[in-house]
């Protein structure tokens, strides 16, 4: 009888050892920070469905490994002065339920001094109530849903990155405005946040003019086909589409478009789905005639197009990929995007200054204004205001040609 | 007999205790880790009385989580009722409709039951996003975070630790009843062999349904404590993985047994989340590896590993006890 209590009794004893030290930690004002580093971390789709955003957190790795081992043209030191950037990127397999656990643990347990870059409109959005009642900033998260950027008066300690899909279908609506005023506008969307933020986006755009949109055809995500929708825009006599999908939808309305040999005048779509080789696919499935011509945005180089070759920011993209990611794909935009993201990362860190605190990060980030992101499209000025939270708001049309985007026109703002 | 069901009362009482003071000892990052782990532990005990207990095997589990945090979710943001009441009516939600779907398992067993129910988390995501007035799509439903009621002086992370651990033990003891008696012995008489069960009376459609029920019930506590954790609800929270892990969790707590139940659920709760540790790159395979080594060390689960080490002391007590050297074996399986 005895020999039961031992064994319970020692079992007591592994399971406190195991998890007192904790209990100990020494709580200080701004965690995360110390004389040597600054730690910051960040929840991202490692494994599961999406796993292939993964890039962007080994992006962001790579160019805070370039960071700590540079010296700062600012002091001559390296990493953000002299403080060694320490990234911890953990896995939450695009779940939100491992998201608010792994939030925690990098916050309660990991001590991160910020939240960078998380990925995923939902995943934030369930993380973004704990994070402000603990003012921890969360910082540059990577969705463009704009509920991030408008919604800074409920949410002081987040904000996003990329231009939002408000402020993108309102270039298109204002080019369509500006070039195309007699046009017949046909909208098909993902009728959900996503795609009504395009279309508000839009509307916003054509200001006077919205009673260009002649229909417009919502699709729920779990649709298989689309094709009913595409036949009833094709009947309202419209010659300019807006596809507001994602990347599969997409391909799947140019092959359905070929097949009942309807071509649209004017094809726009949105900057989710105009990747080369999503482009190649649609290619492939409806032919080159059907897709040439299509009208979309980018903000970022394309690691993918030779015409950035003598470019010094893609020599650089290309120099830091070959020594911290000798095997990966370096054509991949997602591994550009992280690093664009960690130099708005750096840039925020340093305007946090010499002794950074998570009330001065969140300030920063209210108060960015730079324009030479060497990742980005020249002229691109990252810039935020007490009133304006979207970091990244500008934007450049692109049209797709035998296998390639190009820039036309001037940058355009979206907001 | 008197004096060895109070030992083995007695060594709950101890675990029980230990259950209680933990969070003494715990930073409350950790309590609300542990809170997760009772989370799981209510999960596979419910597995574990169909699969472990009926021979029924579920590949769905997940999905009965996901209606119990679905109930949750649209009864506390939609009609503003307090989540601790929604915890019973998800429990019930989950359970009629496991019931319900115990009706078309009893034509199938084996790998065509495991099939059939896999697609039981392939239609509550469909589902969840066809109903978006309801369900709030694929964007979900945000619930309020969690905090103590009734003016509690304790953190939420401990509130939600004694709530899931209190339901859990209240949950465990009335599986523990339930399968020691009648009940227990009729579900083990239909997973040996149903011929003899029916045989002997057993009426295997009440049963088989009967254990589909109870354990989808047990998931629907689970999916309804997991909402209030999270405080968010959408289809990714639910994925057909998850349905998998608690089978794993099963198995490797042991199956048909209880007493190993949480090592699996701290199983389920660790190795993956713990796995990205070990390779950055391969978080998955990390975690098959360690779940392969698992299953060849330890054929019976924690609970076989538990019985191994506890044999030659429980030998010897059984034998003092005067319960008899021959049926030791019998007794322990009818014990734990």
């Amino acid at each position: 009888m005895r020999k039961w209590f031992f064994v319970f009794g020692a079992m007591i004893v592994v399971a406190s050892l195991t998890i007192l030290p904790g209990a100990f930690a020494r709580p200080s004002a701004d965690p995360g920070v110390t004389a040597k580093t600054i730690t910051l971390g960040g929840t991202f789709p490692l494994s599961g469905p999406v796993s292939s955003y993964a890039p962007i957190a080994s992006g962001m790795k790579a160019y805070f490994s370039y960071v700590n081992a540079r010296r700062s043209t600012v002091d001559r030191k390296r990493g953000v002065y002299g403080r060694q950037i320490v990234w911890k990127f953990v896995d939450d397999a695009y779940n939100p339920a491992q998201t608010v656990q792994i939030t925690r643990q990098l916050v309660e347990q990991e001590k991160v001094f910020a939240l960078v870059g998380g990925l995923g409109t939902e995943h934030q959005i369930a993380v973004r109530e704990y994070l402000n009642q603990q003012k921890v900033p969360q910082i540059f998260v990577s969705t463009g849903a704009s509920t991030f950027g408008r919604d800074y008066g409920q949410y002081p300690w987040t904000i996003g990155w990329q231009p939002d899909y408000v402020s993108e279908g309102s270039i298109y609506g204002k080019y369509i405005a500006a070039n195309q005023p007699t046009a017949k506008i046909a909208i098909l969307f993902q009728n959900d946040d996503y795609g009504k933020d395009y279309i508000e986006g839009l509307e916003k755009g054509l200001g006077s003019r919205q009673n260009l949109i002649v229909a417009r055809q919502g699709f729920e995500v779990t649709a298989p086909s689309v094709a009913s929708q595409i036949a009833t825009l094709r009947a309202s006599g419209a010659e300019t589409l807006m596809i507001f999908a994602t990347p599969p939808k997409t391909i799947q309305t140019y092959a359905i478009m070929a097949r009942l040999g309807w071509k649209p005048d004017n094809i726009y779509l949105n900057s989710v789905s105009a990747t080369d080789a999503f482009l190649s696919l649609a290619v492939q499935s409806a032919g080159a005639a059907a897709v040439n011509g299509s009208i979309s945005t980018s903000y970022n180089k394309d690691p993918a197009n030779a015409k950035w070759d003598n470019d010094a920011g893609m020599k650089l993209y290309r120099q830091i990929m070959a020594k911290y990611l000798p095997n990966a794909r370096a054509t991949d935009g997602l591994y550009l995007y992280g690093m664009a993201k960690a130099h708005s990362t750096v840039q925020a860190l340093y305007l946090a200054g010499k002794t950074p605190t998570r009330a001065g990060l969140q300030r920063a980030v209210a108060r960015l204004n730079y324009k030479d992101n060497p990742f980005l499209l020249p002229g691109i000025v990252t810039k935020t205001s007490g009133t304006d939270r979207f970091p990244i708001s500008q934007l450049r049309l692109i049209r797709f040609n035998n296998g390639t985007w190009t820039e036309f026109g001037s940058l355009l703002a979206g907001r | 007999m008197g004096r060895l069901r109070a030992l083995q009362l007695a060594g709950l009482g101890l675990v029980a205790l230990v259950v209680a003071l933990l969070p003494r000892f715990m930073t409350d990052f950790r309590a609300f880790q542990f809170a997760f782990v009772g989370i799981y532990f209510i999960a596979l005990v419910g597995l574990n009385i169909l699969t472990g207990y009926s021979g029924q095997i579920s590949l769905g589990h997940g999905a009965f989580m996901g209606l119990g945090a679905y109930t949750t979710a649209i009864l506390s943001t939609r009609y503003d009722i307090r989540d601790l009441w929604t915890i019973p009516l998800a429990g019930l939600v989950a359970g009629v409709v496991g019931f319900l779907f115990g009706f078309p398992a009893l034509r199938l067993s084996g790998v065509y039951l495991a099939l059939a129910t896999f697609a039981i988390p392939v239609a509550l995501i469909s589902l969840a996003k066809r109903f978006e007035e309801l369900t709030g799509g694929g964007g979900g439903l945000i619930l309020s975070l969690p905090v103590a009621p009734f003016g509690l002086d304790t953190t939420p992370s401990r509130w939600l630790y004694y709530l899931t651990w209190g339901i859990g033990a209240v949950l465990f003891a009335a599986a523990w009843l339930l399968l020691r008696g009648r009940t227990g012995r009729a579900f083990r008489a239909v997973r040996d062999s149903e011929i003899a069960a029916a045989a002997s009376g057993v009426n295997l459609a009440v049963f088989k349904t009967l254990a589909f029920g109870i354990s989808a019930f047990y998931a629907g506590v689970a999916g309804s404590l997991l909402a209030i954790a999270v405080a968010f609800v959408n289809p990714d929270t639910f994925p057909i993985s998850l349905s998998i892990l608690l089978l794993t969790g099963v198995v490797v707590g042991g199956l048909g047994s209880l007493s190993g139940i949480v090592f699996g659920a701290l199983f389920i709760q660790f190795v993956p989340l713990n796995a990205s540790d070990i390779s950055m790159q391969a978080p998955s395979v990390v975690y098959g590896v360690i779940l392969l080594l698992v299953l060849f060390l330890l054929p019976g689960g924690a609970a076989g590993l538990l019985r191994r080490l506890l044999h030659p002391l429980t030998t010897r007590l059984y034998r003092r006890l005067n319960v008899g050297g021959g049926s030791v074996a019998t007794t322990l399986r009818r014990g734990t």
